[in-house]
């Protein structure tokens, strides 16, 4: 039996398809989200990766940012929810998930079913977000998935607001102009972002193991930033982007098999 | 159209429209109406006077006059409050009654640019002691002394007892109404709760009592149905604008009790007997606690939002954090804790007067009908 997840993000669209409820048979991930062609266009992919048609699907579950606007989808459930099952069915030992997307950071804490028991999101601001580390990359001139290699050569972090992007970004331009080495600006950066999800990781209670997901995990340097500030190891989820939708077709399995809680 | 939704929808409407329930009441006793910035305040005086007490409570607009006056750090509701007295919206209001308990009530009293009058008191904030409650007579007596000047009227202290229990009679009928809405979730939503709160800000309390009454009474006369949905109690300053109890409507929850500072910290409370009646006002302030805004070394709230939750059987609680309001803000971590320690989940949702965009809400609402 197949069952659909699928996560529309304020920024990519992902789509996973589970086979029987623990087979992971295709997990798409396009980098444009709501609003776009992402949705449709992981869809078809996920479809013909997998040589399975939306009919083939037992149920779809969406999430995400844009969950209400999934036309194929049978029910929407939160993305809170979905990151949870998700992780858990992947790192069964996690208690606190960090989960920085497009727009969101989210701060998560399991049980030891795997069941949420207080969650924490950022105020209405781009700060701390995956929106922050695009506006920093353009400023900086360095892509995004070298930023990581960049950090790792920092020798002394430069200090950057985590208050708000915009004045962020113009910290960031007057260090460039000062001279201050990319190397330290992005090491800052990361820094920057770290210290607004452990915020959130406070108020929840931190607890080992700790799991990062969204597609900001995929950024070493805010993994490294994140553990640092928590002064605990940091584990990323197998595949951190593709989660939240791995969770939703769990969901959509369970219901099938009338075992949802 | 049943009389229970004649009521409601009565009461929406005024609660809705503000300026035609003042301009009702000028048609109807010839008299003005003088507004009341929030926390509290003496309402009574002003009842006692003959005219209308009004709530300014700001509302749901976006701001942009009011940034030449306040920081973008200053709470919402002082900001669309800013922006609307720019506007000229509190122009025709006879006096502006302005108590001043945090910063930044203290500064906009400071620089009000509405053409009315603005009679501005402290409420003392050392208040478990006696003098605590002379001190505030004495404000209170500045307070009415100075209506009675700018209204032209006398206000006598038989007028100020019999306007004392007009209030307490209304705030024992909202009592009454917040345990009775609470087995009626199906019929008495979020938003319709509210709303009937919310009209007494705009309203004469007699009248606003009488009309609360019969429909406590016609609630009560239903057969009490079973409700699937999740039962929570809200706390903070206000849950406003409606999107925010439509999202909560949507996502299956009704509100059985609040800890609100627009809604039931108006009426939790009665005033006192007493002989003195501004001794008795002042008093009223003493025995009040559980709000960010009265300082309470003993931190109550906590304990009472838990007293609460057991009370009305409720599920969980809502904190509905007034953005940029420090003091709630500072209460949040010691209730949250005590809340936690108690086993009540609570969920925290950022009140904005300005926001057009309810999708983190959505978000948070829905994750915690899920998780509970």
């Amino acid at each position: 039996m197949f069952t659909m997840g699928i996560d529309i993000g304020s920024s990519s669209s992902k789509v996973v398809i589970l086979e029987d409820g623990f087979n992971i048979i295709a997990g798409e991930v396009i980098q444009i989200g709501t609003g776009s062609t992402g949705p449709k266009r992981v869809l078809d992919e996920a479809l013909s990766k997998s040589s399975l048609k939306l009919q083939d699907m037992a149920r779809i579950i969406a999430t995400g940012y844009g969950r209400s606007s999934v036309d194929e989808a049978h029910k929407q459930i939160s993305e809170i929810s979905c990151q949870a099952k998700g992780v858990f069915f992947l790192v069964p030992s996690a208690k606190v998930i960090i989960d920085i997307g497009g727009q969101d950071v989210k701060a998560i804490k399991l049980d030891s079913k795997g069941c949420v028991k207080q969650f924490f999101m950022n105020d209405k601001c781009a700060a701390g977000t995956g929106r922050f580390l695009d506006v920093m990359s353009r400023v900086l001139e360095v892509n995004l998935n070298e930023m990581a290699e960049y950090d790792s050569r920092a020798t002394e972090p430069a200090t950057v607001s985590s208050t708000c992007t915009v004045f962020a970004e113009s910290e960031v331009i007057s260090q460039l102009s000062n001279g201050v080495a990319k190397e330290n600006i992005i090491a800052g950066v990361h820094q920057s972002v770290a210290s607004k999800a452990c915020g959130l990781a406070y108020r929840c209670g931190v607890e080992e193991d700790i799991v990062m997901c969204g597609g900001v995990a995929k950024d070493e340097g805010v993994v490294r930033a994140i553990s640092k500030e928590l002064k605990k190891p940091v584990i990323v989820a197998p595949n951190p982007q593709i989660t939240a939708a791995l969770g939703a077709a769990i969901f959509a399995f369970e219901e099938v098999m009338g075992t949802n809680k | 159209m049943s009389r229970i939704e004649t009521i409601i929808s009565e009461l929406s409407s005024i609660s809705n429209n503000p300026r035609k329930a003042m301009e009702d009441y000028k048609k109807e006793t010839g008299k003005g109406a003088v507004g009341v910035m929030p926390y509290y305040a003496p309402e009574e005086i002003i009842h006692a006077a003959g005219l209308l007490p009004v709530g300014i409570w700001g509302g749901q607009k976006s701001i942009s006059k009011a940034r030449a006056y306040l920081p973008p750090f200053a709470c919402s509701i002082m900001q669309s409050v800013m922006e609307m007295q720019l506007e000229g919206v509190y122009d025709n209001l006879e006096a502006i009654l302005f108590p001043v308990p945090c910063d930044t009530l203290k500064c906009l009293s400071q620089k009000w640019k509405g053409t009315s009058p603005v009679i501005v008191f402290t409420h003392p904030q050392n208040r478990k002691l006696e003098a605590a409650n002379k001190f505030l007579a004495e404000e209170y007596r500045l307070v009415r002394e100075k209506l009675e000047r700018i209204l032209d009227v006398k206000i006598s202290d038989e007028a100020l007892h019999k306007s004392i229990d007009i209030y307490n009679e209304n705030r024992k009928v909202m009592r009454e109404f917040t345990d009775i809405a609470a087995a009626y979730p199906q019929i008495i939503d979020p938003i319709k709760r509210h709303a009937i709160i919310k009209a007494r800000s705009f309203m004469e309390k007699s009248k606003h009592t009488a009309m609360v009454k019969e429909l406590n009474s016609e609630l009560k006369s239903l057969p009490v149905e079973d409700f699937t949905g999740k039962r929570v109690v809200l706390t903070g300053i206000m849950a406003e604008p409606n999107e925010v109890l439509e999202i909560l409507k949507e996502n299956g929850f009704a509100v059985v009790a609040d800890d609100l500072a627009q809604e039931s910290r108006q009426f939790r409370n009665d005033v006192p007997l007493g002989t003195d009646p501004l001794y008795r006002l002042a008093k009223w302030w003493q025995e009040f606690d559980g709000c960010s805004l009265a300082t309470d070394a003993k931190k109550s709230r906590g304990p009472m939002l838990i007293d609460t939750v057991k009370a009305s059987k409720a599920d969980a609680v809502v904190v509905c954090m007034m953005k940029f309001c420090d003091p709630e803000e500072f209460d949040y971590p010691i209730y949250y804790r005590q809340l936690e320690e108690a086993g009540i989940k609570s969920l925290f949702i950022e009140i904005d007067l300005e926001t057009t965009s309810f999708e983190q809400t959505k978000t948070r609402v829905q994750s915690f009908s899920e998780m509970l």
